[in-house]
């Protein structure tokens, strides 16, 4: 107890100057075994530090005492001053000790799971997230905890804050794949699908050297958000690991099922599929978006027609979309126009629809403002990924590779050889274990949207 | 400040070990004692000069706050204003989630929740009609009578625009359906804003306003363009 003592005495003799924070830091680490034995006490010690000053004692303090387990009795006065260190804690000094900062977070997280208050955590663990993040662009382990306490507790809207966000910082590829799964789920529960199938597709392309059940419960739900939104799943890209290419249709069968029966388009083919197949949507839960597949078919269905005719009679329409009467295809067609999926004009009198191309001229201010967004985004992109290529280029590992085949380059294949060199690369991105690319690239972005452009600009040069 | 509330006894002992993580400086208790006053002053404030667009979020976020403080809000939580908010800015999904997580003996005790939630429903099932029945159909206490009139006028805008787009030629009864107004009255409304009635066979005959968009240029577009096309160059 004393060496505690002398150590509190320590922290709050601090007057905050950058080498006494480094001896203090050094002189904590060496203490941690100490605070450990003594976690049950510490708690009438943390009243004794300020956390906005002293930041970097306290969570020294916070992290030996929540390493052992908390009766459930002292649980909610934990939660508190949790809560109000991840408010005033100080970012400079949080930033000397990131592991032992994200192991409270968990550990909060947890306690608010298990006591059944996910709504308490979400304001603290974004508060969190921007304190731990270097930018607004870093992946941090905090991002899926963060998004799953929304889900748990139906705070969707307050996930929107942080998937908004870019990410082009990736440190473990494990946050990675759960940050995307949550994200996806988050953004289908707000029926954001565009957004919601950027996510899954993030997870079910993201390198791997095994299958991981996160990839395969994202591509189960990849496949339905795909035929909701565009009526059909599109095939792998180049750059999925070839794990998944040969495994993930084998672990989920009955939504390729599901898919090959929508892709002919009959309502009570697809209806009878959904059928035999309830069981295993229901114990994925799933069962919800299956039954947005089944009225997807009807909107497809009646998409198709405007390719077709200029005019068409509603009963034709009830005939062809397999709907019971042209009342029921006139509310569809309304609510289409509404939700702008259609451009069409109900003729009551003739009982008639004429269907019109998009008015959209793009030539409005609101268009041209959102076109000059676009290409400044792009712009950001295009001159990050030029700064990955030339990282690429210097990295010793990568150079090695490329050495032992430099005999095949002479001066007469000089031109081609800036494509060879990107080809090189992604194939080493791709080939590369998720932890050795890590290890050997730290500073190497990871993310999936750079490796699309990287994909590009290699079948651009060919 | 640090301010707990206490509603039961159970409650008192878990107010005595969080006691125990007294934060530095101490614990400033409100002068009233146990019950906490909660601080509903910016949707207040949103009520007061309108902003009903901004209600749902001002009720988010303050909700994360209380709850993140422990506190038990449910109790004393506007869920009515709440709700209405996130249907006025026809964001249909969070007032499902919302209607979801409210206690059930809320949802019991408090009629006025249950009343917003059918407007919300009617909504979301695309019953046109059945969203004026449920606005006529309940006895709105007086903070909420405004954000419910307002609304009320909005949705009758947006489904004649509604008609607008999607119409050409309309049956009588069919534009009273979606308005929620008498024939007559619906007759009115609709040659006021340049439709014509074929009475002989009781249609109404759309009539699409001209729109009017926005095409001037300035120079900083020029400046932008000199960017892109630099960009393109190297």
């Amino acid at each position: 107890m004393e060496s505690v003592e002398v150590l509190v005495a320590h922290i709050q003799g601090l007057f905050r100057s950058s080498d006494e924070v480094s001896q203090l830091h050094s002189l904590l680490k060496q203490s941690e075994d100490a605070l450990r034995s003594h976690a049950d006490r510490l708690v009438p010690f943390l009243s004794q530090i300020d956390p906005s000053i002293h930041t970097l004692g306290y969570l020294f303090l916070l992290e030996a005492y929540s390493s052992e387990s908390i009766s459930r009795e002292e649980t909610s006065g934990f939660l508190l001053s949790v809560v109000e260190f991840i408010n005033s804690c100080s970012t400079e000094q949080i930033r000397l000790a990131p592991e032992k900062f994200i192991s409270v977070c968990k550990i909060f997280k947890d306690q608010v799971m298990q006591l059944g208050v996910p709504m308490q955590g979400i304001a603290p663990m974004r508060m969190a997230i921007r304190k731990l993040q270097t930018s607004t662009e870093q992946l941090t382990t905090l991002h899926s905890d963060y998004l799953l306490l929304c889900l748990l507790a139906k705070c969707y809207k307050a996930g929107l804050s942080i998937l908004d966000d870019d990410i082009f910082e990736v440190d473990h590829l494990r946050d990675h794949f759960l940050y995307c799964y949550y994200g996806g789920m988050i953004n289908i529960g707000l029926k954001r699908f565009e957004k919601a199938l950027e996510c899954l597709h993030n997870a079910v392309t993201a390198p791997m050297t095994t299958l991981n059940a996160i990839a395969v419960e994202a591509y189960k739900k990849y496949i339905l958000v795909s035929l909701i939104l565009n009526g059909q799943v599109p095939s792998f890209p180049k750059y999925t690991s070839s794990a998944a290419l040969r495994n993930l249709k084998s672990y989920t069968q009955p939504y390729v099922d599901l898919a090959n029966s929508y892709a002919r388009g009959k309502s009570s083919e697809l209806e009878a599929c959904v059928q035999t197949n309830q069981e295993k949507f229901q114990s994925d839960s799933n069962l919800g978006l299956v039954k947005q597949v089944l009225s997807s078919l009807y909107k497809h269905n009646i998409q198709r027609l405007t390719q077709t005719y200029l005019t068409l009679s509603l009963q034709d329409i009830a005939n062809v979309a397999q709907l019971n009467s042209p009342k029921e295809a006139e509310m569809r067609v309304l609510q289409m126009i509404q939700d702008g999926e259609i451009f069409a004009t109900i003729n009551q009198k003739d009982g008639m629809v004429s269907f019109h191309e998009d008015p959209e001229q793009y030539k409005t201010c609101g268009m041209t403002e959102h076109i000059d967004f676009s290409i400044q985004r792009l712009m950001v992109l295009s001159k990050k990924l030029s700064s990955l290529d030339e990282h690429l280029s210097c990295d010793p590992t990568y150079l090695s590779k490329i050495g032992k085949e430099r005999q095949r380059f002479d001066f007469d294949e000089f031109d081609s050889v800036p494509h060879k060199f990107m080809q090189r690369a992604y194939l080493f991105i791709r080939k590369g274990s998720p932890n050795g690319v890590v290890r050997h690239c730290p500073q190497t972005i990871l993310s999936s949207s750079i490796m699309i452009v990287l994909e590009k600009r290699v079948t651009m040069r060919r | 400040m640090e301010e707990l509330s206490v509603h039961s006894r159970e409650e008192k002992n878990v107010e005595e070990i969080a006691r125990r993580f007294v934060p530095y400086g101490g614990r400033k208790k409100s002068p009233l004692g146990f019950y906490l006053a909660m601080d509903l002053s910016p949707i207040q404030k949103d009520l007061a000069s309108k902003c009903y667009s901004a209600v749902a979020d001002t009720c988010d976020d303050l909700m994360l706050k209380l709850a993140s403080r422990g506190i038990r809000y449910q109790d004393e939580w506007p869920f009515a204003i709440h709700l209405l908010g996130h249907v006025f800015a026809n964001d249909l999904n969070s007032a499902r989630f919302l209607w979801k997580s409210i206690p059930l003996e809320i949802k019991e005790s408090r009629p006025e929740i249950v009343a917003v939630w059918k407007i919300g429903q009617c909504l979301w099932t695309r019953d046109y009609a059945g969203v004026y029945d449920a606005i006529r159909g309940f006895d709105w206490s007086a903070e909420i009578t405004a954000m419910v009139v307002a609304f009320s006028e909005n949705y009758t805008k947006k489904m004649f625009q509604m008609l607008n787009s999607a119409y050409s030629t309309i049956s009588v009864t069919d534009v009273a359906h979606f308005l929620g107004m008498s024939e007559d009255r619906a007759i009115d409304y609709a040659l006021q804003h340049g439709w014509k009635l074929d009475s002989s066979c009781k249609m109404v005959i759309v009539k699409k306003p001209k729109t009017v968009t926005e095409r001037k240029l300035d120079p900083s577009k020029l400046q932008r363009l000199t960017e892109y096309v630099f960009h393109l160059e190297h």
